[in-house]
């Protein structure tokens, strides 16, 4: 939040508009879905939920975006499958830079989403085995989930007996003051000699078993 | 533009009730999708219009055999599914004359591929004999459009056994044998929007090469950033000129630059710097 407050600009009412996109049509979406589950009232940041909270903060909402820290998923997308997964797809990412280099359009007011309903965030599941260094599963193991411990930047992968290699989570970023667990799409089927590679020294995980 | 086309066609998706483009949903089972009122094949509810939310569809990569090995061939499957009953999804709107685009980059960027996996029967789409010629990371990036949803763009990674492969040599060069860059401004700044001019030599018998008069992928030097583009301004002239966003600063970024001469595909690369404003 801290560079979010360093880079907010003020609104200008003077904007010339050049994109079709607009808050009320495809940013508001974007926002409820990826950002308010914090940036709302009440929430643990400010809020974005309307277009006159959001607009001061469009050029580093952009920034932040671009560079990934925010919103704080902190893995690389498409390295890894997740449930969970909060981080911004290339075209949304696309979405609010067309958006901010377009003048910040409002848009019309019959045109914007229900307001998401919040439910309380579970908190870390608990158990699973703690990995520090390469690590080989002594029994079949049915992957469901990771959980950073001692977090650093790593390329988390299992290594099969038959040779092959399965991503498992690229951590980039990550931020434990927003710890989360990156929960699999499908559980993975890992058999007995499966090496788990990649923690870096210093770093620890935890993986969650189905 | 590919920016442009594509925003433009996100956004034919989300125009309000009395537009040609509106969608049906589904109210119980919201991966029944239509261009057309009616009643869900599945639940029998009257579909509703509305504005679907820009949801991120789910995309399988299997490989065959699992493990694989530089230099020996391999089959791809994607496979995609909605994310609201996990259901396979069969119908695509075609984007650029193909339904699907997989590009493939490797670790050190000197492996390039943009090709089209063909949509087969069972629902899924394959690329058979593909051939990763190192051992290390490589990313694939699928650029589909599900009907009636939003435009795609997945990233996956294949990892290849082996020891990893030596950086990625970057190359200052603004010239090539078939075209030269000049980038505006000059040292590209990240997250501002940069220009890139290319002139081609020579500039006669260029074609529309799938739809466009060319096609660009992007990639950061540690293939975390991946940005598939067409041109902003190409109207078959020598002048292509290309708008871009370089994510993050103090990297490199790799750019493919594709076109069509005479039939034949050409495909020229550059390597461009992402510098800090601050």
């Amino acid at each position: 939040m801290r560079l979010l407050f360093l880079v907010c600009v003020a609104a200008s009412a003077h904007d010339i508009i050049t994109t079709p996109i607009t808050w009320s049509r495809e940013i508001s979406r974007i926002i409820y879905t990826r950002c308010a589950s914090c940036h709302r009232p009440g929430g643990m940041a400010f809020s974005l939920m309307t277009y006159k909270e959001a607009r001061p903060w469009v050029v580093a909402i952009r920034e932040e975006v671009l560079t990934r820290r925010m919103p704080p998923w902190g893995a690389v997308k498409g390295f890894g499958d997740f449930r969970n997964d909060q981080a911004l797809t290339p075209e949304e990412m696309e979405l609010i830079v067309n958006w901010s280099e377009g003048g910040v359009p409002e848009g019309e007011e019959k045109h914007l989403p229900k307001p998401p309903k919040f439910d309380k965030p579970p908190g870390l599941p608990k158990g699973g085995i703690v990995v520090k260094g390469d690590y080989q599963l002594g029994r079949k193991f049915t992957l469901d989930g990771i959980v950073p411990v001692a977090a650093a930047p790593m390329k988390l992968v299992a290594e099969l007996p038959d040779g092959s290699i399965e991503p498992l989570l690229w951590l980039e970023n990550y931020r434990p003051e927003f710890a989360h667990p990156f929960l699999l799409r499908k559980p993975l089927d890992l058999p007995a000699g499966t090496w788990i590679r990649g923690v870096p020294p210093g770093a620890s995980i935890r993986l969650l078993q189905k | 533009m590919k920016r442009r086309v594509f925003l433009g066609a996100l956004t034919a998706n989300l125009l309000p009730a009395q537009d040609p483009n509106t969608i049906f949903i589904c109210p119980m089972d919201p991966d029944v999708r239509q261009h057309d009122p009616g009643t869900c094949p599945r639940c029998g509810m009257k579909l509703a219009s509305g504005l679907p939310e820009p949801t991120e569809y789910h995309l399988d990569l299997t490989t065959t055999p699992r493990a694989i090995r530089p230099g020996q061939p391999i089959n791809l499957t994607f496979a995609v599914t909605d994310p609201w009953k996990h259901r396979p999804v069969t119908k695509f709107q075609v984007v650029h004359e193909r339904l699907f685009h997989m590009f493939i980059v490797s670790q050190d960027l000197e492996f390039f591929l943009h090709d089209h996996p063909v949509f087969a029967p069972d629902g899924q789409f394959h690329y058979n004999n593909l051939v990763l010629p190192k051992p290390g990371m490589y990313r694939v990036l699928g650029d589909f459009y599900p009907d009636a949803a939003t435009p795609q763009l997945i990233s996956k990674t294949l990892l290849v056994a082996g020891p990893a492969p030596a950086p990625m040599q970057v190359s200052e060069a603004r010239k090539s044998d078939a075209m030269t860059l000049a980038t505006v401004p000059e040292r590209p700044i990240a997250g501002m929007n940069t220009q890139l001019h290319f002139t081609l030599t020579p500039g006669t018998g260029l074609q529309q090469y799938l739809g466009a008069w060319a096609h660009m992928l992007v990639a950061s030097d540690d293939l975390i950033d991946l940005i598939h583009l067409h041109p902003f301004i190409a109207d078959g002239s020598p002048q292509i000129q290309f708008n871009a966003t370089l994510p993050r600063p103090d990297h490199t970024y790799r750019v493919w630059v594709q076109f069509q001469r005479n039939g034949t595909v050409n495909t020229e690369r550059f390597d461009v710097r992402a510098t800090d404003l601050r």
